[in-house]
């Protein structure tokens, strides 16, 4: 199949606008970061001086070291508990028959469009009776909660194209049920479920409405929190280049994550949304 | 069965998490730490204050400096939660001048009362002192505080303007403009209440009724003067440092905004400092004298802390004229005790001591009402944008929505 | 014995023979037992932490409680509601988050189409084209917002040294641009996940359709309004629902970039401010319930009136 000169000349320009258009807004973020103080308002894209300053002022204390450990810990925690469940109903949803998959299903949906406004006051004043408030399993309760149905949907599309039968194979052929289970499930669940622990990853350490009300100090506040709350130079100054800096730190594991696993992430999303 | 493996793993997690969650906090024996929640002062004097006043404690206490965002909304944002939360971790609060009202009748700080009353007003300013009273108790000791200037450019400035009025026509004159704080957060408030104090007008009073009267309109129609005759781009989403970068650039020949601007000028080193005059906050009415802001902060004690007596022993060494001279030098934060501005010292940090003093000495506090941060909030919304405004309606919708505040209603 | 090997996505046809149907039963009261067993985890969860405060909150709603007032706290029935529903404020706030939903849905239906578009028919690329879309996807919205803001905003942005924009153009200032910024910060984070739906979408319509009519004379834009958009109807309306009930959620970006000021304030943000600022837990849970019912309404215009099938997503297709 040849392509003609003008096809290739139309799909470059389409891929280089695509590009630009997601690189564009994250390329401005670097740009500010590499700022120094005095050119923050000199209106160009691009640097005249490149300065590193506002990464040591962002490591100088400890308020976004603790924030970047709070981040890993409670979005890595919430990760692990989340997948543990949801792969336990998901192989539940895909491979036994009962009533009540329509429920739980159109629960788990529900709980997806449920709005966190509506209860970050109860959970604010639940959390502040039962000592949960400004602590790490504050956080984690909900976002395991809410990344549940991202992940009950992802690993049942997954889990229904895993051939089961494969398992009986082996157990046939004088493996243990464990044997069968580590050797042939194990391995084919594997992309599945790593994919549907990434996108679990991404929206809990994305989220900022609960990190936001549900903490106080250093102790729990995560990165999108403490940006939100970052100190400047003075008492009145605005910290552009710090919160830049950080943005930048906080965004590398991101791009790194999608630039090795896009294959992965696009087939989880688009499994779980649509079964394609 | 391997549903039973998956759901030991789960558990197994759930347990690790709870570990790892309830797990930090809690200190050993010795002197106990005074947690002191209070914003990041970056030029070192609350630093000072602090090792200052663990040295004289001699193993009393131990103060720990813990610093909240610079910006006043989220400071009280983060301290009320926790107040809210019950927390016993706070012991001193820097409180901003206009918390005492909301966090006294919340019953989240403890009065001070017998001796340490005392102990907490005498020598004080006027003005700093009206802001730790309600309902006939004092509930914090002034520490610092701050009030607003007028600054203009000497070489561009022949005739120092008296009123508003004047300034405005001056600076359009001139083809210049004004900096003032015109975004939608505490700073618009604290610039409508000086328009308002300064035309004989109040709010709301401490019982929650409401004054809002023609001095409201006054003020409005002022603002939308400035808005649309002599106002800097971008002046409706400035704050205290936009004003202040604003004045530096050149664009202005005039700007009201606190003494931290000629500190900062100082650091320009290019003799742009010497080029700023100042003068009295200016008049709303020529006939009467202004009534400059106040600000500041305030020490209280936290309601819930475990070492009270300690952090009131604390809290009077932080806020004592020694560290307050230190607070003026290093962080330009002027002082609240009377006797600090007698100071040679002082007068060199401040070549401008006797108009601060003065200015705090007949400036007028913000409403005290422990609604106070609706009601800031109804002003906010009421006079912002500032452009936008109509003298008359702006009267009405405050008086509605001061009304609505008071009651604890939306608005 | 192969009847139970089979991914069981459907109920098996009853037997005829009765010994076997008795060990049916067995072995299907069996299977639903450990389905439950695996299942409680994740749904106990999902009930206690969404439905718990929820029924709390509609039990705090019904009081008159502000934590500044701790000794004023009473039983007031539904007078914070008669408050919330009389204020213009809160209808104010429903007709900004309207403007934000519809303006920002719009676009990113079309550009997402768009996109979908381009990536179904790409001839090299494909991954670097991923990569590049799951980037907005993957950022946190605070930084996103943050770096519109500091773009926009006179004092340090790059957009105000662009030709054709006059140097002090400050669009955080009024309502219009604030609304602007806040509309482009969303559609540019959430365009390619759009895009990703309606691409699935996209897959599932025949080749053969398209041939059949090439040959029958139509071009490509009659081909795309005949043939690709009603069959991708389903989809468009799933994807639809999602990012409309996301888009009514919106706080992030909004709370980030105006604080809501500007008349851009969005029922979230009202909500937080009565909650969590305002500390009156009373009038805010009132708020938040009714966020809740506003959402419900919602899914139920796009299910009911519109007819989205969210079949696929329970698993009946």
């Amino acid at each position: 199949m040849t392509r003609t000169p003008r096809e290739i000349a139309a799909w470059s320009i389409g891929l280089l606008v695509v590009l630009l258009y997601a690189m564009i807004p994250v390329m401005w973020i670097l740009s500010l970061s590499l700022k120094p103080a005095t050119e923050l308002g000199d209106k160009r894209f691009i640097p005249k001086d490149f300065s590193l300053d506002n990464y040591d002022t962002i490591f100088s204390t400890s308020e976004f070291k603790h924030a970047l450990v709070n981040s890993i810990g409670i979005a890595g925690i919430a990760t692990l508990i989340s997948i543990v469940l949801a792969a336990m109903a998901a192989y539940a949803l895909s491979r036994l028959d009962f009533a009540g998959k329509t429920v739980i299903l159109s629960g788990a949906l529900a709980v997806a469009m449920f709005p966190p406004i509506s209860i970050v006051g109860s959970l604010f004043n639940i959390w502040r009776d039962v000592g949960l408030y400004d602590t790490w399993p504050g956080l984690i309760i909900p976002y395991m909660t809410f990344t549940l149905p991202l992940a009950i949907y992802t690993l049942s599309a997954f889990f229904r194209e895993i051939p089961w039968e494969l398992e009986q194979a082996a157990q046939v052929d004088g493996a243990t049920p464990w044997q069968a289970f580590r050797k042939v499930i194990v391995p084919l669940a594997a992309p599945g479920v790593f994919t549907a622990a990434i996108l679990v990853f991404i929206f809990a350490w994305n989220d900022f409405i609960f990190a936001n009300t549900l903490t106080s100090t250093d102790n729990a506040r995560t990165v999108p929190a403490t940006l939100a709350f970052f100190t400047g130079g003075s008492q009145f100054e605005q910290p552009i280049g710090a919160i830049s800096a950080a943005s930048i730190v906080v965004t590398i594991p991101i791009i790194i994550m999608v630039l090795f696993f896009q294959r992965r992430i696009v087939a989880g999303l688009t499994a779980g949304a649509v079964k394609g | 069965m391997r549903g039973g493996n998956l759901a030991g793993l789960g558990l197994a997690a759930i347990w690790i998490a709870a570990l790892v969650g309830c797990g930090g906090g809690g200190g050993g024996g010795g002197a106990p730490t005074l947690n002191w929640y209070v914003f990041n002062e970056p030029g070192g004097a609350y630093e000072q204050a602090v090792k200052t006043c663990n040295e004289k404690a001699q193993g009393r206490y131990k103060i720990n400096y813990v610093r909240l965002p610079t910006d006043a909304n989220a400071q009280r944002e983060l301290v009320v939660r926790r107040l809210a939360a019950k927390d016993s971790d706070i012991d001193i609060i820097g409180m901003d001048v206009v918390w005492t009202a909301e966090f006294a009748e919340a019953k989240w700080i403890k009065p001070w009362t017998g001796p340490r009353r005392l102990t907490a007003t005498e020598g004080k300013l006027r003005g700093p002192v009206t802001t730790v009273r309600y309902k006939g108790k004092v509930w914090a000791i002034p520490f610092t505080t701050n009030t607003q200037l007028l600054w203009y450019r000497k070489d561009q400035v022949k005739r120092v303007p008296q009123t508003w009025d004047q300034m405005i026509d001056q600076a359009k004159r001139q083809g210049k403009s004004i900096e003032v704080q015109g975004n939608q957060y505490e700073g618009l408030t604290v610039w409508v209440n000086a328009l308002i104090a300064g035309a004989g007008g109040s709010i709301v009073d401490q019982s929650g009724n409401v004054k809002v009267d023609a001095s409201t309109s006054r003020a409005a129609e002022i603002m939308q003067k400035l808005a649309n005759g002599a106002a800097p781009p971008g002046m409706a989403t400035a704050k205290e440092d936009e004003a202040r970068l604003g004045f530096e650039s050149g664009r202005s020949n005039f700007q009201v905004n606190y003494s931290f601007v000629y500190a900062s000028a100082g650091d320009l080193k290019n003799g742009f400092q010497k080029k700023m005059g100042w003068a009295r906050y200016p008049r709303t009415d020529p006939g009467k004298p202004s009534r400059p802001p106040i600000g500041g902060i305030n020490l209280g004690i936290g309601a819930y802390s475990k070492h009270a007596n300690q952090a009131f022993d604390a809290a009077t060494c932080l806020a004592s004229p020694e560290n307050q001279l230190v607070a003026a030098e290093k962080g330009g934060l002027p002082p609240t005790t009377e006797s600090v501005y007698n100071d040679p010292k002082l007068k060199k940090a401040f070549p401008f001591a006797e108009l601060l003093r003065q200015s705090i000495e007949q400036g007028a506090a913000r409403p005290v009402n422990p609604a106070y941060s609706d009601i800031s909030l109804a002003i906010q919304k009421t006079f912002h944008p500032p452009g936008s405004l109509s003298p008359g309606d702006a009267q009405s919708k405050l008086r509605d929505r001061i009304d609505k505040a008071a009651e604890g209603k939306i608005f | 014995m192969e009847a139970a090997n089979v991914p069981a996505t459907r109920t098996g046809s009853a037997p005829v023979e009765k010994p076997e149907r008795k060990r049916m039963s067995d072995r299907a009261r069996s299977e639903r037992r450990l389905a439950w067993l695996l299942c409680a985890p994740a749904v106990i969860t999902m009930l206690i932490v969404t439905g718990y405060p929820i029924a709390y909150a509609f039990w705090l709603s019904l009081q008159k409680y502000d934590l500044r007032f701790p000794d004023e706290k009473e039983f007031v029935g539904l007078s914070n509601y008669k408050d919330v529903l009389t204020s213009s404020t809160w209808w104010q706030d429903v007709w900004n988050t309207t403007i934000i939903t519809i303006g920002s849905v719009t676009l990113e239906l079309v550009l997402g189409m768009a996109l979908a578009l381009v990536m179904h028919r790409a001839i090299f690329g494909r991954g670097p084209v991923r990569a590049s879309i799951l980037i907005p996807y993957g950022i946190v919205t605070v930084v996103a917002a943050f770096g519109f803001r500091y773009a926009f905003d006179p004092a340090s942005g790059f957009i105000q040294g662009l030709p054709l924009i006059p140097d002090d153009w400050a669009p955080l200032t009024d309502r219009g641009g604030s609304l602007l910024v806040i509309i482009i910060t969303e559609v540019w984070k959430t365009t390619p996940f759009m895009a990703l739906l309606l691409l699935a979408g996209l897959a599932l319509v025949p080749d053969e359709l398209h041939e059949a009519a090439k040959v029958d004379g139509a071009n490509a834009v009659q081909r795309f309004f005949r043939i690709t958009l009603p069959l991708m109807k389903p989809a468009i309306l799933v994807a639809l629902l999602f990012r409309t009930l996301d888009a009514f959620r919106i706080f992030d970006t909004v709370f980030i970039q105006t604080t809501g000021a500007n008349g851009t304030e969005s029922v979230s943000i009202l909500g937080y401010n009565v909650l969590i600022n305002r500390v009156n837990l009373g009038l805010g849970s009132a708020v938040s319930v009714l966020i809740f019912i506003f959402v419900i309404l919602i899914a139920f215009f796009f299910v009911k009136v519109l007819g989205t099938s969210t079949a696929q997503q329970r698993g009946e297709v």
